[in-house]
């Protein structure tokens, strides 16, 4: 069998094409991040527009070199790098160091994204990857949040709100508000609900993302976080595990990441990531679980693939004679 | 046979929404202008596996629906001349598998008295007639003699199909026309509705059938109309399904799933499910073959896309497509891509081409002629976004078989179940890398099923 790929299929049909692309997909997710992304300016400073222009340069930078060396088709004009730069820098908090976002960048687009054979091919959320690369490296140097500046006191060291929370402190002192707008101390994409939801909504419009995914991967987290509280069975507080956190920026911009995922088990794994997620946050050492959460379900999609089989067409109404 | 056979779902699985019913209104809205040429030539191979013999050489003498082809299997149908005069020539040819055929040419005589005036004069075409000294032998018969084969694509005899030993309980009457720009069924269904209907009571007593489901898309609810009023308060097995407009609907599986609640299992036809699938062209043909004695030797074929006039013609089999563009008043694209048939399953005849150097002729699954200005796709890695698989109508993986088939992992390739790909395009469609899966995987289907044959005969 000889099969032809490229430009020397010209005449095969079908003959027409659904007006979209790669590129397209990609810039929509880029546009879709825009406000949180002028909102982390907003709160947390010039830092943050550096960190971000910092870790987008870094991913596209080492994604043109090592195809330049390998001598590979070239794919740094999909966007796909500039999605995984803006959402690396978005998954650390504005104290990060410049050159940690830059370690952390190559790690996620060599490794991560090129070792296992460029776009498409790579096992997990390569910008999450590289949040976890930093996490294990460096925890202390990622772990200085502060507050915004828009807090009413200077931009002090604070921990999140879910560090709070897991040690015990006090929160009453940011309101419902506050973590829905984004004014509290965290990573610098993740603490504007309002924001997210509003690029997310343009993705929806766009018809881009998964919207099954994202929810059910919300209200697991929710559900598992109320009824389980440390407070007691169904005491959990459901507003705060929503708003804080990296738990709509994960649902709306991660879980919904194409890495290997077929259509029928997105749900499925959702709802596993959703579960880890959510054990972590109760049960776990870390105050947050979003990251590791999506990247275990990315790693289980394999096995979650080959439990719930497709249904082919007339297939299984011949097994049963 | 599993009870509760009419549990509808109306939807079958996957799909997409290539059309926004713009590219239909190109042609849809003319009535079908009748075309009779001077010359025709009428290809031995009229649909991809079906060869026949010539049984006239240069210089006979011919006249309308006189038999000039042989079938060589069971798998091809008689031919007959299209229009009375002299063959001229027999052109020797060969397909892209290497299969000889012959091309007869026939010019028309100065003498010639034909015409294609097939409206008006017969009673059949505007009332429902009695049919009752048709018998099943008598019609399946008169569709071999005919040179009846399925109008909607794959061009299959369908006194085959007919004269299956399974007890038939459903026809399927495939009135969907699910590819954009086509619209020849919808403009015959508009003008013939009557020969439709007797062709379907025809098939019905063909069969043995309990009834006929005409199915139509929701975008052609104006001929579901008429058609119920044609068959209300007489009492006739017929019944009228319209379903919501989704590509591959037209597909005979995809019928069957969404009409009937059933899938067609895998390797079968769906007689083994007691239903049979016809074109409402077929309809239209076995109606004129039975009622009017004429054989299979004309049929409405859409000229659209990127011509002057896109319209549909009724036309001898064997117009030569240069002549239909011609009268469609040419091109209107720089570089023209010529497909024949539809825009997702049609095939490409020539690119970038004068018109007067267009070979070929419509054949008897000529749906249409369509002329799109032609592009280059340039392939870009799989982003493993799903689309594909989410959309398949046969719930395939296409992303996973394109990377076996490119890997060259036939037993790979044959554990995803690329042998179920209907090759509909709509992977190919969705695809935002562009990639060719369509191509591909109906590429390692055929390999597969290569390599069964040869396994087989050994």
């Amino acid at each position: 069998m000889k099969l032809k790929s490229g430009k020397q299929l010209h005449d095969v049909s079908p003959h027409i094409v659904k007006n979209w692309s790669t590129k397209e997909i990609m810039q929509d997710v880029v546009i879709a991040l825009m406000p949180a992304f002028l909102g982390s300016i907003y709160f947390f400073g010039l830092n943050s527009l550096i960190l971000v222009l910092t870790a987008v340069t870094s991913c596209v930078l080492s994604e043109y070199i090592w195809q330049k060396i390998r001598k590979e088709q070239l794919t740094v004009g999909d966007w796909s790098a500039v999605v995984t730069g803006i959402l690396l820098a978005f998954n650390v908090p504005s104290t990060t160091p410049i050159w940690a976002v830059m370690v952390a960048s190559v790690f996620a687009i060599i490794v991560v994204k090129q070792f296992f054979g460029g776009i498409g091919s790579n096992f997990a959320n390569p910008a999450l990857m590289g949040r976890a690369l930093l996490l294990y490296l460096w925890p202390a140097q990622i772990s200085n949040y502060i507050t915004t500046n828009h807090s009413g006191v200077d931009a002090v060291s604070s921990p999140t709100v879910l560090g709070m929370l897991k040690s015990g402190s006090e929160i009453s002192q940011f309101s419902k508000w506050d973590m829905f707008i984004g004014n509290i101390p965290g990573c610098l994409g993740e603490t504007s609900a309002l924001l997210l939801l509003i690029g997310f909504a343009y993705l929806c419009y766009r018809k881009v993302v998964n919207l099954a995914a994202a929810s059910s991967y919300v209200l697991t987290v929710l559900l598992v976080t109320f009824v389980f509280s440390k407070d007691g069975f169904f005491k959990g507080d459901i507003l705060t595990n929503l708003l804080s956190g990296g738990l709509i920026l994960g649902a709306c911009f991660m879980m919904t990441d194409y890495a290997s995922v077929a259509p029928r088990i997105k749900v499925v794994l959702a709802i596993i990531a959703g579960l880890i997620t959510a054990g972590i946050r109760i049960w776990g050492m870390l105050p947050e679980g979003v990251s590791y959460g999506i990247l275990i379900a990315n790693c289980l999609s394999g096995i979650t693939e080959m439990i719930i089989k497709p249904h082919i067409y007339g297939v299984k109404l011949k097994s049963k004679k | 046979m599993a009870g509760g056979l009419l549990v509808l779902k109306n939807y079958f699985h996957g799909g997409i929404h290539p059309s926004d019913g713009s590219d239909k209104s190109l042609s849809n809205q003319i009535p079908i202008r009748k075309f009779l040429p001077k010359t025709v030539e009428i290809s031995m191979k009229q649909s991809p596996n079906s060869i026949c013999t010539a049984i006239v050489k240069e210089g006979d003498k011919v006249s309308k629906g006189e038999l000039i082809g042989k079938p060589t299997g069971f798998s091809s149908a008689n031919i007959h001349a299209s229009i009375s005069g002299t063959v001229t020539k027999v052109i020797k040819s060969k397909d892209d598998k290497d299969r000889e055929f012959d091309i007869v040419v026939i010019q028309s005589d100065e003498s010639n008295t034909d015409s294609l005036d097939t409206a008006g004069g017969w009673e059949y075409e505007s009332s429902l007639v009695d049919l009752s000294a048709y018998t099943k032998e008598i019609i399946i018969a008169k569709m071999e003699e005919g040179g009846l084969v399925g109008m909607g694509g794959a061009g299959f005899p369908t006194h085959v199909k007919y004269q299956t030993k399974e007890i038939i309980k459903y026809i399927l009457i495939n009135g969907a026309e699910c590819e954009p720009y086509l619209t020849c069924d919808h403009t015959l269904m508009r003008e013939q509705g009557y020969a439709i209907i007797n062709g379907v009571l025809l098939f019905v007593k063909a069969s043995g059938a309990k009834k006929a489901i005409i199915c139509f898309e929701d975008n052609k609810l104006d001929i579901a109309k008429d058609f119920e009023q044609i068959i209300s308060g007489k009492e006739l097995p017929i019944e009228i399904k319209v379903l919501p407009t989704k590509y591959p609907q037209g597909g005979e599986r995809q019928l069957v799933e969404a009409v009937l609640g059933m899938e067609v299992p895998a390797g079968e036809l769906p007689t083994s499910i007691s239903t049979i699938i016809n074109n409402v062209g077929t309809a239209k043909a076995l109606a004129d073959i039975v009622l009017k004695d004429e054989p299979l030797i004309s049929r409405v074929v859409t000229v659209t896309g990127m011509v002057k006039e896109p319209c549909n013609y009724l036309v001898p089999i064997g117009t030569r497509f240069r002549d239909l563009i011609d009268m469609s008043g040419g091109f209107t694209s720089r570089i023209s891509r010529v497909i024949e048939g539809g825009p997702m399953t049609g095939r490409s005849i020539q690119i970038g081409g004068a018109l007067d150097d267009l070979e070929g002729s419509v054949a008897k699954t000529t749906s249409g002629l369509l002329v799109l200005e032609d592009s280059y796709k340039i392939e870009s890695p799989c982003i493993r976004c799903g689309e594909c698989e989410r959309i398949c109508p046969a719930g395939l993986a296409p992303f996973k078989i394109d990377f076996a088939a490119l890997e060259n992992d036939i037993t790979l390739c044959d554990k995803l179940y690329a042998t179920e790909c209907i090759s509909c395009g709509s992977c190919s469609y969705v695809c935002p890398a562009k990639r060719e899966l369509a191509y591909r995987i109906t590429e390692a289907k055929n390999e597969i099923f290569r390599l069964r044959r040869e396994r087989g005969a050994k």
